[in-house]
């Protein structure tokens, strides 16, 4: 029954959805605003990308285990679900700042247009995740998804200045800095053809 | 070993995780003694809708009021004022900062 449910990719998928459920609740309700919704939104969107960026990484590092194994078998979904979470975090936005002049007066505070090119590159990366985009695009499919790297340096510049505080925004990066620091250092674990 | 390496390493992680206190934006702040010295809430954001603010949200934070809103030449702002004079400290955009008194 379980090895039904973790094989199911809808059940995957509602899982991803889980957090929004826990994020929106509270607007729902009445107790908080659009503009208390960017960070939840913000921050889960950064993390389901740092999440799947952590895949190949950890795959060198620990070799083909079947956890990895499974999780990287959803990459796709949980990049999907980053851009799906920067959606909502971008919806708030537009919610909480209620006009077109008051966006563009701050647009090129560094902590703004940072987020705004995030977007504009998250785009093709989303819409390029599924079956028929990777058939199509061949080998410039996975050069495509590198795309995500500059996205993640954005996000990461975006999310210091917005509030000039670096701590927040570290927290969540170190770890996978970490990671591809250890990657560099450690010998590579034979990967398995299909991995 | 490679696997005590990341054992290592996801210690180390959690570690920087569970180590960072639940931080305050943090910047501005006010030593105003004793809350019940202060001015409410109430009477700052009445002051400045007088002003002709629109204020969105007000709360404490690193000790002073923290407001959002629009100022009355019609900028979407961050503000700080100081919790006892309702003396303005600090006005910032998105990071960039618009006003900083002296000494804050
Ligand atoms: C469409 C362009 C974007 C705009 C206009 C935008 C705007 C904002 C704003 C105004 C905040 C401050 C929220 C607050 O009041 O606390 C914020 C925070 C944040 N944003 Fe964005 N953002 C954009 C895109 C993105 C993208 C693509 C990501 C991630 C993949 C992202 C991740 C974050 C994170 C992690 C934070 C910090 C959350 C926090 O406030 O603690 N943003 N964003």
């Amino acid at each position: 029954m379980l090895r039904i449910i973790l094989n199911n990719k809808k059940a995957f998928w509602a899982l991803l959805c889980l957090p929004a459920l826990f994020i929106l609740q509270p607007y729902a309700s009445g107790d908080l605003i659009a503009m208390d919704m960017l960070h939840p939104t913000g921050e889960w969107s950064a993390r389901f990308m740092i999440a799947a960026m952590a895949l190949s990484p950890l795959l060198s590092l620990l070799g083909p285990r079947p956890t990895l194994i499974w999780l990287i078998q959803r990459r796709r979904a949980l990049g999907v679900a980053a851009f799906a979470y920067a959606v909502l975090h971008l919806v708030f936005y537009v919610i909480d700042m209620g006009n077109v002049d008051d966006m563009l007066a701050e647009f090129f505070a560094l902590g703004i247009w940072t987020g705004w090119v995030a977007m504009l590159l998250f785009v093709p990366l989303a819409l390029t995740s599924n079956d028929i985009s990777m058939r199509a695009l061949k080998a410039g499919w996975k050069r495509l998804q590198r795309m995500v790297y500059p996205v993640a340096l954005l996000v990461l510049v975006h999310w210091i200045f917005i509030h000039n505080n670096l701590v927040p925004a570290l927290v969540h990066f170190i770890p996978f800095l970490l990671l591809v620091a250890a990657r560099f250092f450690l010998p590579r674990r034979p990967i398995f053809k299909g991995a | 070993m490679r696997f005590l390496s990341s054992l290592l390493l996801a210690a180390v992680a959690t570690i920087a995780f569970a180590s960072v206190p639940a931080s305050a934006t943090g910047v501005i702040k006010c030593d105003a003694g004793p809350a019940s010295g202060w001015k409410s809430q109430e009477t700052l954001t009445n002051k400045l809708t007088k002003e002709g603010w629109t204020v969105r949200k007000a709360k404490v934070d690193g000790g002073c009021y923290e407001v959002y809103g629009t100022t009355p030449e019609g900028d979407r702002v961050e503000a700080y004022f100081h919790p006892v004079t309702l003396e303005k400290l600090y006005v910032g955009r998105r990071g960039e900062v618009l006003f900083r008194k002296k000494g804050y």
